[in-house]
């Protein structure tokens, strides 16, 4: 396969990316693919882990295509993936409205939302793909917002200029993945998938240094199952739970990567995680997750804080000069839509200033005031009325006539498995599909992208790039019989043992908790190598505490829902270790990821080209060595890197 | 309310070790809820406490808490869901309980969601009906653009309201019938909205009926209850609107 | 595709046959009122006896009427008495606290006793055939003339069965139950039989209601006049 001149020797593995102009690359590429012939695709079975937006469109693709698919989720339906949460919309390049939009254009805003921190060539065909998208979604009957003349209609998002984010309502996640979860069904219906639902990945069967299968646990029996597989595909989602607080759903997690990594699969730019500006936000200890209140909301509510620092006054009692409406006035140009690290970073400034609102201080307000006035209460109810609703149950507040209060959240994490062009991860026959994998979005993701990466993985890449390796590679039939499965079978049991058996004196979540709160305070907003090696050690201490003093109840064979749990729980504390010492390595600011020693006189985040142009690659080496760094070198053809600037 | 306030709550609450073992209500008194609590974090409180004594926790299902899932599946006091309309248990506050409440939580029931453990059930035969028909069977690659179709507002909006549905099953677990109709009808009205939903309307409606009545579940006698109980508002014309396409594959 | 029988005994297929036989049933009721109420003609109750007589006079097509009015009855009640009982196999196990929502829920003395006021009503039509079809309580058979010709004279059977305070409250009683039935039986006709979107089906429950009043006063107003006046 043609690769680029780009000097590679230094790093350890090839990324696959295909020569030629830009523009040209993936069309290249799917033309210069093996292709596995009908007949053979029928031979090759194929898993498929996770049923989010990734997970389902890639098993429904792959098995119209003709392969035997076992798809697996851990929820008790694959409707439930988290994808099924995402609110405001998915981006593509189709100018619909006329506003000069290209696929350029959208490779070029991705590519700097992200702070140049991603491969143009990736982001490139997310780009070229993008429209198919919106086409596929909509031939499945995803009821997108329309127009009166029955056209698509479109808002825009943070980061962008243009509007080019179609959207159902507040629910478009939802209603995007209802239409890859239709397909996967359809599958099902067929007999091409295999549903297992309510079955947990605990580990990857790797034979001769190849992804041949996997080990999981049925959540209903606690029953341990085997497959065997020609390719497994990871399509798990973020792991942005490690901060227990977080806008993921309970029982997102990272166990399947983290095994994965475990397994030889290396993982790259793990500390990038996106803090999203608008959640709703925390109001006591004992609280469970945090909700978004979508993007797409700062298109017309506006932010601000009292100009006077401890101002307690009724924010409607607070006259239009006494506020500060502060993203107006740092950044003209793009306003309350900023991308969202710089949004997020904002609100921290304002509120350590002491200027922040709610009982906590810990919120700013978004206010509709304004766009009530100048729209009229229908047209914002139409809008966002879901939102809205979903804001008063949660606050007991009436967002029509009080602003609401909002303060950042983790959201999402950019960093994932290392995959090449392919998606494919440094195990051959592994491969990672959405936000399991790092590949797009850099050091920052923009709004509406997640939903378009994890479709365009599963619909429209990986259906040409499996083929390749699969008619490549050749694998032979293998059966669950072989010892590698037997192996990992036993080590993954004796995990859930040794997790029942330590009866210790505290629960699963208060050391979730206890985490969450150092990766918070330490890996969060702003880092800095003080509290980084802090957080290094505090972890360490932590997972040794885990594994003498957590109380796992219950039995392995049955439902047992804090078995899962502390299963997933020992992972994130690994995982938060791995986090914070990429985060160390990284003594730059760039995108999501702020180091307080890197930034402007004006206090913006300050890259570092010369030194950080690259993918950190993580190579698990034991867990009582230290991972191994490998730097993949980001090299820009086609855009010319500057400092990000919204002003 | 201020924060500082907690209330004291008695839960009667269902549990069951699996299908084949008979449930019982366990009692438990709690006196440490604070009303800005949701109703999951209740329980997740109650669980930390049971663990603490190292008592087996409480199962229940549950997962975005932010009622877009679908998974979470309380009978609360009698209603799925609880006591707020248009409101998932895991979106249900604790500010609209009172002090000194006693408060029953029971599973959904029915013949066609099996007991799993205390809370949890199997609600797989919604997967069942959908994969009967719940589609529209466009393979991935050949779609046209998506502007080529006009759907005027009104009628994709129709449409929306209908695919809405989360798939929590709140609409058997209230019918006095146990009866998925609503679910079902919300899918076929979706499509029968939408012109992509055309070329297979009437094998699709045929199909996913047929595939309600095997699983088991009841038949709809029009109590609207299900309406009253979706934490989404869908409408029971979504039943009405299942068996216009009934009649219209019969014809 | 399922054959036409096969799709209309699954469960949509018997609510839309429930429906129609309702509607039709309902119609039958209409047009009954309408009979009944010629005994306030002021003729004495000609108009009532001739509208028995002209019935009666249809022969075989008033037979091919009766036969279908008692299949369309009889599968109403067949069909709706078999979904009442599947309710038990759905759910083995029933709730120890149930309660409705409220809102827009159809949940209600009527809804709820659907099953107990349609076998009310299966009785009383058994009886009521009987008592003026075949006067069969009556120790004897009135006649009388009308235009030269005899004929029976249903109205004094009528009138003289409703100076009995016991049968008039009897049949006041049943026409409640006819209106309880009703006021969700029609609600249900509508929606089995796919009318209404999501803006009209408060539209049709009232609807539903106006009927389940008028027909119900419709009918009670009969016996009731009839004992307080003496006659009619």
């Amino acid at each position: 396969m043609p690769t680029t001149e780009q000097p590679m020797n230094t790093f350890k593995w090839d990324s696959k990316i295909p020569s030629g102009p830009l523009g040209e690359k993936w069309s290249n590429h799917k033309n210069n693919v093996k292709l596995v012939n009908p007949n053979n695709k029928r031979k090759h079975n194929i898993i498929v882990v996770g049923t989010g937006l990734a997970g389902a469109s890639a098993a429904a693709s792959l098995a119209e295509l003709g392969y035997n698919v076992d798809a697996f989720c851990i929820q008790d339906s694959a409707r439930r993936a988290h994808s099924i949460a995402a609110q405001g919309g998915i981006n593509a390049a189709k100018n619909y409205q006329n506003d000069g939009d290209s696929v350029w254009r959208l490779f070029y805003d991705t590519i700097k939302g992200g702070d140049y921190r991603s491969r143009e060539a990736n982001v490139h065909r997310l780009a070229e793909v993008s429209n198919n998208i919106i086409d596929q979604c909509v031939a499945q009957g995803v009821p997108f917002a329309r127009e009166y003349g029955g056209t698509l209609s479109n808002r825009s998002f943070g980061g962008a200029q243009l509007s080019r984010t179609f959207y159902a309502r507040g629910q478009t996640g939802q209603q995007l993945l209802l239409g890859a979860y239709s397909a996967l069904m359809k599958g099902v219906n067929s007999g091409k998938i295999n549903m297992y639902a309510r079955e947990e990945m605990l580990d990857l069967v790797v034979i001769d240094g190849v992804a041949r299968g996997i080990i999981t646990r049925n959540l209903v029996t606690g029953e341990i199952n085997r497959y065997a597989a020609d390719a497994v595909l990871l399509c798990t989602g973020g792991y942005g739970n490690v901060y227990y607080l977080s806008t993921n759903a309970k029982n997102s997690n990272v166990t399947a990567a983290w095994r994965c990594y475990k397994r030889g699969a290396a993982f790259a730019n793990p500390n990038f995680t996106q803090i999203h500006p608008t959640c709703i936000p925390v109001s006591g200890d004992y609280q469970s997750k945090l909700t978004l209140m979508s993007e797409s909301l700062r298109n017309d509510g506006r932010v601000w804080v009292p100009k006077k620092v401890g101002d307690k006054r009724h924010p409607n009692d607070i006259p239009d000069d006494e506020r500060d409406y502060y993203l107006e006035r740092i950044y003209p140009s793009f306003g309350n839509l900023v991308p969202r690290d710089v949004a997020s970073r904002n609100a921290k400034y304002v509120c350590d200033e002491g200027r922040g609102v709610g009982e906590t201080g810990l919120a700013v307000y978004l206010d509709f005031r304004d766009a009530i006035k100048r729209d009229g209460e229908n047209v914002i109810r139409d809008k966002y009325g879901n939102l809205f609703d979903m804001y008063e149950k949660i606050t007991g507040e009436n967002p029509y006539e009080v602003p609401m209060r909002i303060f950042p959240a983790v959201h999402y994490t950019m960093g994932g498995l290392w995959v090449d062009y392919n998606l494919m991860t440094t195990v051959p026959g592994l491969f990672a599909l959405g936000e399991a994998n790092f590949s797009d979005h850099g050091a920052n993701r923009l709004g509406a992208s997640a939903l378009m990466q994890g479709l365009a993985d599963g619909y429209f890449v990986i259906p040409y790039t499996l083929g390749d390796y699969i008619a490549s590679a050749k694998p032979d039939k293998i059966t669950t019989d072989h010892k590698a499965f037997e192996e990992t079978e036993r080590e993954a049991v004796a995990q859930l043992d040794k997790l029942l058996k330590i009866k210790g004196k505290k629960t699963i979540l208060d050391f979730h908790r206890q985490l969450g709160k150092v990766m918070w305070d330490k890996v969060g907003m702003a880092r800095n190598e003080e509290g980084l090696k802090e957080a290094i050690a505090e972890i360490r201490e932590m997972r040794a505490e885990f594994w003498e003093n957590v109380f796992v109840p219950g039995e392995p064979a049955t439902y047992n829902k804090y078995l899962e749990y502390a299963n997933r729980v020992a992972d994130f504390l690994e995982l938060g270790e791995l986090m914070a010492v990429d985060a160390l390595d990284r003594r730059e600011s760039c995108g999501g990821h702020f180091r307080e020693e890197s930034q402007t006189p004006e206090g913006e985040a300050q890259r570092d080209d010369e030194n950080f142009s690259y993918v950190s690659v993580w190579e698990f080496m034991g867990l009582e060595k230290d991972p191994v760094l490998h730097k993949e070198d980001l090299i820009f053809e086609n855009v010319k890197l500057t400092q990000r600037s919204y002003k | 309310m201020s924060n500082n306030e907690t209330m004291s709550l008695t839960l009667k609450i269902w549990r069951q070790k699996n299908q084949n073992t008979k449930g019982f209500f366990e009692e438990h008194k709690m006196d440490d809820v604070n009303p800005h609590m949701s109703f999951l974090e209740m329980l997740d409180l109650l669980n930390e406490h049971l663990m603490q004594d190292q008592k087996e926790p409480i199962e229940f299902d549950h997962d975005c808490r932010e009622g877009i899932c679908g998974s979470c599946n309380l009978v609360i006091n009698g209603v799925a869901h609880g006591p707020e309309m248009r409101t998932a248990a895991c979106q249900l506050h604790m500010r609209k309980f009172n002090d000194g409440d006693t408060i029953t939580i029971e599973p959904w029931r029915a013949e066609a969601f099996p007991m799993i453990k205390d809370l949890v059930v199997d609600r797989s035969a919604f997967d069942r009906i959908m994969s009967a028909g719940g589609y529209v069977s466009v393979g991935t690659g050949n779609a046209p653009d998506a502007n080529a179709i006009p759907i005027p507002k009104q009628q994709a909006d129709q449409a929306m309201d209908y695919a809405v549905c989360i798939g929590c099953g709140a609409c058997v677990a209230s019918c006095p019938n146990s009866s998925a109709s609503l679910f079902t009808g919300a899918k076929i009205s979706q499509f029968a909205n939408l012109p992509q939903g055309e070329p297979e309307r009437k094998r699709r409606v045929v199909a996913m009926v047929e595939q309600m009545e095997k699983e088991g579940f009841g038949d709809c006698s029009n109590y609207a209850e299900c309406e009253a109980v979706c934490p989404v508002g869908i409408s029971i014309s979504a039943i009405a609107e299942m068996r216009r396409e009934y009649m219209k594959a019969l014809i | 595709m399922a054959s036409l029988t096969a799709a209309l005994q699954s469960s949509v297929g018997r609510k839309i046959l429930t429906g129609i036989t309702g509607i039709f049933l309902v119609i039958f009721l209409v047009v009954h009122l309408a009979g009944n109420l010629t005994l306030f003609a002021p003729d004495q109750g000609e108009s009532f006896n001739l509208y028995a007589q002209f019935l009666h006079d249809l022969g075989p097509l008033l037979w091919i009427a009766e036969i279908i009015l008692v299949v369309l009855f009889l599968l109403h009640a067949y069909i709706g008495i078999s979904i009442y009982l599947r309710r038990k196999k759905a759910r083995p196990e029933n709730y120890h606290l149930y309660k409705s929502q409220g809102g827009p829920s159809k949940q209600n003395f009527a809804s709820k006793s659907m099953a107990v006021t349609g076998v009310v009503l299966l009785i009383f039509v058994v009886l009521h055939i009987l008592h003026f079809k075949y006067q069969a309580f009556s120790p004897e058979t009135y006649y009388t003339t009308i235009n030269g010709e005899e004929v029976k004279d249903l109205t004094r059977h009528v009138v003289e069965a409703f100076q009995n305070i016991w049968v008039v409250l009897a049949y006041t009683f049943v026409m409640l139950m006819v209106g309880v039935h009703l006021k969700h039986g029609v609600w249900s006709a509508f929606i089995s039989l796919g009318a209404g979107n999501p803006k009209k089906t408060a539209v049709l429950y009232t609807i539903g209601t106006i009927v389940a009043v008028l027909l119900s006063l419709g009918f009670l107003f009969i016996p009731i006049y009839i004992y307080l006046n003496g006659g009619v």
